[in-house]
């Protein structure tokens, strides 16, 4: 198993990151003036003192765009730089270009601009009450739910709130611009959609896609944060590049970034769901609420998502889910690992956590008598079969792995004894969708280049933020040609090398530009075997030969082998193309969007997870004492690299559902806009007795060599832990009460909840009415 | 002393070689940070800027120092916090020093192989860093138990990896510590820092726009105090670089106490113990935690190691922050501050030091020369924290308690509080309600309700008022609990 292809690089401090790339003096640098109100008219700007500074080299509006005042990457609602009305703190009126930072930073605070103040919608609540809609309403709906709530013995209802999350990728969003000759231009970004990026750039320019060159070498992180909004970089770097005639960067730093980017989409979701005495849900009705900021961004897309999601992994066979969007005052939000899922399984796995409660029983029973099954009751809302369905497996696996009935006991009985702290316990499962749901993007390209020597350079059109893509890209191509990966390398990414890519997102990276290499390879050996088989004096023209360990031979007659180098290099000299391109698009998706059914997704990911935590009831300290998990990959690429995505996933969903809270005042500021406000876990944070294992033999059908994607369904499964607070805030009130919960649970949510239920216990005590289900 | 006989430049070890800056003819600014000084020169961009307030530790670096004994020390620093002077008479060491490179072949240095052998390292913006800490790590401590290897990796973010690989590369590579490089070289390097500070003169930058003196004695300290009473005065520079690095604003007179040996102190006997103001704090959670411990606790919390081996009690003082973890702790202590000036020393009680917002009794000739606290055996003193996070992070609120109880009855107490007022105080109601009452559930119950309204504490980027009332009253039920 070969480690990350960087890491030897990124140990000894040698990786190259865009900040790091030496342009000497001729590298100017970009600002970005935005605005510092969240919704109002410019009245006025004065940029006489700045632009007569020494070392300022360009200050740019709106007017001086050469091309289209635009970068909404989905639908046109989003300008490039501010007109007449800003829509957000943090929106881009003006671009400055100066010979170092100091000097632009002065330049930008010596910049005066008058605003009139509009109306601020600065929350969901906000935006909803006032009906400031995005898009219509979307629906996904299978059975008839009024009959089954009809029917349904036991009905809950509530609201959930679950909130934004910054992504704080190490790397803040970075751009290099440098023009060439004509219209020319190359830009280094970090960018997740490099033809995006591409396309943007061009279309601000007012030039042709051919003529800019979007590269990626790597980046520093981005989780989703540098599908979209990297292309504002790159357009803004590329605005002052070609003003200027000389290169550009913008190189944000923290709290500019914090400011100006978009997030995680908060949900406000309303649900209600019949049940029967066992807990079998059979009816569930829920309405996704989604704060989208001021633009589209992906919002739909994300919507969509979450509404695949709700039903997470169980079978439901009344369901309606309505998703409606919202514009509020903030950045747009965007893409963020999980993509709306987390939203949508948050909800269902909250009602079955309620369930349990409200029946007395443990949840974990709920869960295994509503999973999918695999005869019958295994078709989604939205139409899709669950197929190889992988649920009950690791559900058996982990239960007794976990040892989880007997903690269950242990944790009971230390919540007996101890007031103060509390312990809990929760199991929750992941069941995630594979491909992009809008299905066209679901198509990747290769270029495989073999020299001379036998080296092999090998472009694809996905990118790297340290997920290890291009290390399974070199798994896949060292095995399907035979050789060592040190003969290979796997290039930075450009619209060069692959045009007309889509983001490397949706986990999607390594089952679209895998397969695409694969194909290319499969072409090249077709060149090649023929050569061979004359090399080997081999008879019959059809033979089969296998490439192993840098040689070329025929299995039955594995006496006589030639070297891969010779086998080059006599194609060469027979004329033969040593370059090929591979295009993959995955096979069988469909999605109707007006009916709402179809198969979105070419296949499912599982996984479960077990965490148990201890949360002092009076600071709302929470410690996470241990969390098993148990994930499907399919075969493995790379088992080293899929278990850094598990734990990597789980800890980031950790933070989201715990300590990362974003705030803003009545202005619309955000104030926590600096790690110093702004808390992703720590080492500390960690599980103490972290146990991830990845599910054996259990290939993937018809994908690249029987895997399964992993970016982004190891996040849901901190659920358990968001989960086992919960459970542990119950205990408090010896489990009979339902606990106020949203998410994240910070501390302050878990000491008014905590707040909340001693003065039940306390009214109870006293011999008052009390509510088994009062939220 | 007098002005003349400064030295102008300032010298350190980097690449194993002395570095001399002169900062008029370089035309650097003596506030340059030691990331910024490595990332404009061509072959040291590994340490990276990821938030430029020492929250993320992308930029740590390690900066080796004598001890008294003429050892050298390795400390883990956040290089985008600190200011270039500050390594005078060091050795720098960045994460491009660590490997050894034989033509093509690389021998990575043991740290650097585990990270790689445990996969520690995804997208690599966050590695440097954590290659240094693990480095500092290394040189300092002998198979660390786990929780001293995720004390010393707090301070270092990483958002791909989820840290157990990097738990458990530390694990491993300081499981085994054997001589690196650096140990091989540590007689060269000690000699050259000798001879570096051989030189005993007040270093002082004079630029343009800016002033920097970095005195060596206690007395030229105070000469320029107050020559420029205007002046700021940095010992780590932890909190007042901030202005630099996230206001963009030009710092233009400083003082720079790190190396004043006077200031850092260390004393104790059966009545005392007295901490100079120069001891970072981390020299002083290794020193105390025994005698003191609540505040090896509250130490334990405080940011993190890269901060602590900077930052110092003098200046967590001075800066005289509304939540300042030291001081709701050092009322509760009943501690002292000794203030210095040249011809004379007052001491008062830390309460009465700070005198409101941001503001403190320090008068313009002034310095703030150590911190007593006295030793009572029959107190019962505790520090309480309450934050979002709990480590690296500032206190929503935080409490220092003391308690003495005789023959039942409550016969001393103090509430002190940060967070809950414009600076750290004490809950002098609350106190007042249980003043010689019966330390029980019934009388904490009513404290508690006097608490409740004895504060009108902020809503802010970390916590509601509210939420800071109930948290302020819950810890006062904890420290009941916890004393019964």
């Amino acid at each position: 198993m070969i480690s990350h292809e960087s890491i030897i690089k990124h140990v000894t401090g040698e990786s190259v990151y865009i900040n790091d790339l030496n342009f000497g003096e001729s590298l100017l640098h970009g600002y970005v003036v935005y605005s510092k109100i969240a919704h109002g008219l410019i009245r006025s700007i004065k940029l006489e003192k700045a632009k007569s500074m020494t070392g300022v080299k360009a200050i740019l509006s709106y007017r001086e765009i050469p091309g289209v005042n635009q970068m909404g990457p989905v639908v046109h609602d989003e300008p490039c730089l501010a007109e007449k009305e800003v829509h957000f703190i943090g929106q881009a009126i003006l671009l400055i270009a100066a010979e170092s930072l100091d000097i632009a930073h002065e330049a930008a605070k010596s910049v005066q601009i008058e605003y009139e103040p509009l109306e601020v919608i600065n929350n969901l609540e906000d935006a909803i009450k006032k009906n400031n809609r995005l898009h219509p309403p979307r629906k996904i709906e299978c059975g008839n739910i009024s009959s089954a709530f009809e029917a349904a013995r036991n009905i809950l209802e509530g609201t959930l709130f679950t909130g934004s999350q910054e992504h704080w990728y190490l790397e803040t969003q970075t751009s290099l611009a440098v023009p060439g000759e004509g219209n020319e231009i190359i830009l280094y970004s970090s960018t997740q959609h490099p033809s995006e990026t591409q396309a943007i750039v061009a279309e601000v320019l007012g030039i042709p896609r051919k003529d800019v060159e979007v590269e990626v070498r790597r980046m520093g992180g981005a989780f989703g944060g540098k599908e979209t909004q990297a292309n504002h970089y790159a357009a803004w770097s590329a605005l002052l590049a070609k003003a200027t005639g000389r290169p550009v960067k913008i190189h944000l730093n923290r709290d500019d970034d914090q400011i100006c980017t978009g997030k995680r989409h908060p949900f406000h979701s309303n649900y209600k769901a019949g049940f029967d005495k066992a807990g079998k849900i059979t009816a569930l009705d829920i309405e996704l609420n989604s704060d989208a900021g001021s633009s589209t961004d992906l919002t739909m897309a994300i919507l969509e998502r979450a509404m695949f999601h709700v039903d997470n992994a169980y079978f439901i066979p009344n369901l309606r889910v309505i998703g409606n969007t919202w514009k509020t005052n903030h950045p747009s939000n965007t893409a963020f690992r999980g993509f709306g899922g987390p939203q949508g399984m948050a909800v269902i796995e909250n009602i079955i956590d309620r369930i349990g409660r409200f029946l007395k029983k443990d949840a974990l029973e709920i869960r295994k008598l509503n999973f999918y099954k695999s005869e019958s009751e295994n078709t989604t809302h939205f139409g899709q079969k669950v197929e190889n369905n992988r649920l009950d497996l690791l559900f058996e696996q982990l239960v007794k792995s976990s040892d989880y009935h007997k903690r269950r006991e242990q944790i009971n009985r230390f919540n007996q004894f101890n007031p103060f702290v509390k312990k809990g316990l929760a199991m929750t499962p992941v069941k995630f969708g594979i491909s992009f749901t809008t299905s066209f993007l679901n198509q990747a390209g290769a270029l495989v280049n073999i020299y001379q020597d036998g080296t092999v350079q090998v472009n694809h059109g996905g990118t790297e933020m340290g997920q290890g893509l291009h290390t399974k890209i070199l798994s896949i191509a060292a095995s399907e040609l035979g050789i060592d990966p040190e003969y290979i390398k796997v290039n930075a990414t450009s619209t060069s090398k692959v045009p007309n890519t889509s983001a490397t997102a949706a986990s999607s990276g390594s089952d679209l530009n895998g397969m695409a290499v694969k194909y290319a390879i499969e072409k090249l050996k077709s060149r090649l075997i023929p050569i061979a088989v004359k090399l080997l004096d081999e008879e019959n023209p059809n033979t089969k030969l296998v490439f192993i360990n840098n040689q070329v031979y025929n299995p039955i007659q594995s006496d006589t082998k030639i070297k891969f180098i010779e086998l080059v290099q006599k194609a060469y000299l027979s004329q033969i193309s040593l370059s090929a391109t591979g295009f993959y698009k995955t096979p069988d998706i469909f999605y109707d969007k007006a009916a709402a059914k179809g198969r979105p997704f070419h296949y499912f990911a599982f996984g479960m997870a077990v965490s148990e935590v201890l949360v002092d009831s009076l600071t709302g300290y929470v410690k996470v004492l241990r969390s098993d998990i148990l994930h499907d990959v399919g075969n493995s690429l790379n088992e080293k690299i899929d278990r850094g995505q598990i734990e990597g996933g789980f800890i980031q969903g950790l933070g989201w559902m715990t300590t990362e809270d974003l705030k803003y005042d009545d202005k619309g500021n955000l104030l926590n806009h600096s790690p110093d406000t702004y808390k992703i876990p720590t080492i500390q944070d960690i599980p103490d007795d972290f146990r991830v294992e990845i599910l054996k033999n259990a290939p993937n059908s018809n994908t690249i060599m029987q895997s399964k994607a992993v970016g982004e369904p190891p996040f849901m499964l901190a659920l358990s832990v968001w989960l086992a607070i919960k459970d542990a805030i119950s205990a408090v009130g010896d489990h009979k009460f339902e606990p106020a919960f949203s998410l994240p649970a910070t501390n302050e949510v878990i000491i008014s909840s905590i707040e909340k239920i001693n003065e039940l216990n306390k009214k109870s005590f006293h011999g008052l009415h009390q509510s088994e289900d009062h939220y | 002393m007098t002005m003349n006989s400064g030295q102008h430049t300032i010298s350190f070890i980097l690449d194993d070689e002395i570095v001399t800056i002169d900062f008029k003819q370089e035309k650097l600014s003596p506030t340059l940070t030691i990331l910024n000084y490595l990332r404009s020169l061509p072959n040291h961009k590994g340490a990276k800027e990821g938030c430029a307030e020492g929250d993320c530790g992308a930029c740590t670096v390690v900066v080796a120092d004598l001890d008294e004994e003429n050892k050298l020390v390795y400390r883990a620093i956040n290089s985008c916090l600190v200011f270039l002077p500050i390594l005078h008479g060091k050795q720098l060491i960045t994460v491009e020093n660590l490997a050894k490179k034989n033509g093509r072949d690389i021998d990575l240095h043991p740290v650097q192989q585990a990270l790689v052998d445990m996969n520690g390292s995804q997208c690599g913006y966050c590695t440097p860093g954590i290659v240094m800490s693990m480095f500092a790590l290394y040189k300092s401590s002998m198979n660390p138990s786990s929780e001293v290897i995720k004390d010393a990796m707090t301070g270092n973010l990483c958002r791909c990896t989820g840290y157990q690989p990097i738990l458990n590369a530390t694990e491993l590579a300081c499981s085994k510590n054997e001589p690196d490089q650096f140990s091989k070289n540590q007689n060269d390097i000690i000699s050259k820092l000798k001879e570096i500070k051989s030189q005993k003169l007040t270093v002082q930058i004079i630029t343009k726009t800016q002033k920097y003196f970095l005195p060596q004695t206690l007395a030229d300290a105070l000469a320029l105090r107050k020559k420029f009473p205007k002046t700021i005065m940095v010992n780590g520079s932890t909190d007042i670089a901030l202005k630099q690095t996230k206001k963009f604003e030009r710092l233009k007179e400083i003082i720079d106490l790190s190396v004043i040996r006077e200031l850092k102190c260390f004393s104790e006997n059966k009545k005392e113990i007295i901490l100079g103001s120069g001891l970072s704090l981390e020299a002083i959670k290794t020193k105390v935690s025994e005698k003191l411990p609540a505040l090896g606790n509250m130490l334990s919390v405080f940011a993190s190691k890269q901060i602590r081996n900077v930052a110092t009690l003098g200046g967590n003082l001075g800066t005289a922050s509304p939540i300042g973890d030291t001081i709701p702790l050092l009322i509760a202590y009943d501690s002292k501050i000794r203030l210095v000036k040249e011809t004379s020393f007052r001491e008062i009680p830390i309460e009465e030091f700070i005198k409101g917002h941001r503001e403190t009794d320090l008068r313009n000739n002034e310095l703030i020369h150590s911190v007593i606290i006295p030793l009572h055996q029959e107190h019962v003193v505790r520090f309480y924290k309450v934050s979002k996070r709990r480590d690296l992070d500032i206190s929503t609120v935080s409490a220092g308690f003391r308690l003495e109880i005789i023959n039942g009855t409550v016969s001393d107490i103090c509430l002190a509080f940060g967070g809950m007022a414009d600076r750290p105080k004490r809950a002098v109601l609350t106190e007042a309600s249980l003043f010689q009452k019966v330390w029980n559930a019934e009388n904490i119950e009513m404290a508690a309700n006097i608490l409740e309204n004895e504060f009108s504490p902020i809503s802010d980027a970390r916590s509601g008022s509210g939420f800071r009332k109930m948290a302020a009253k819950n810890l006062l039920l904890k420290f009941y609990h916890e004393t019964l």
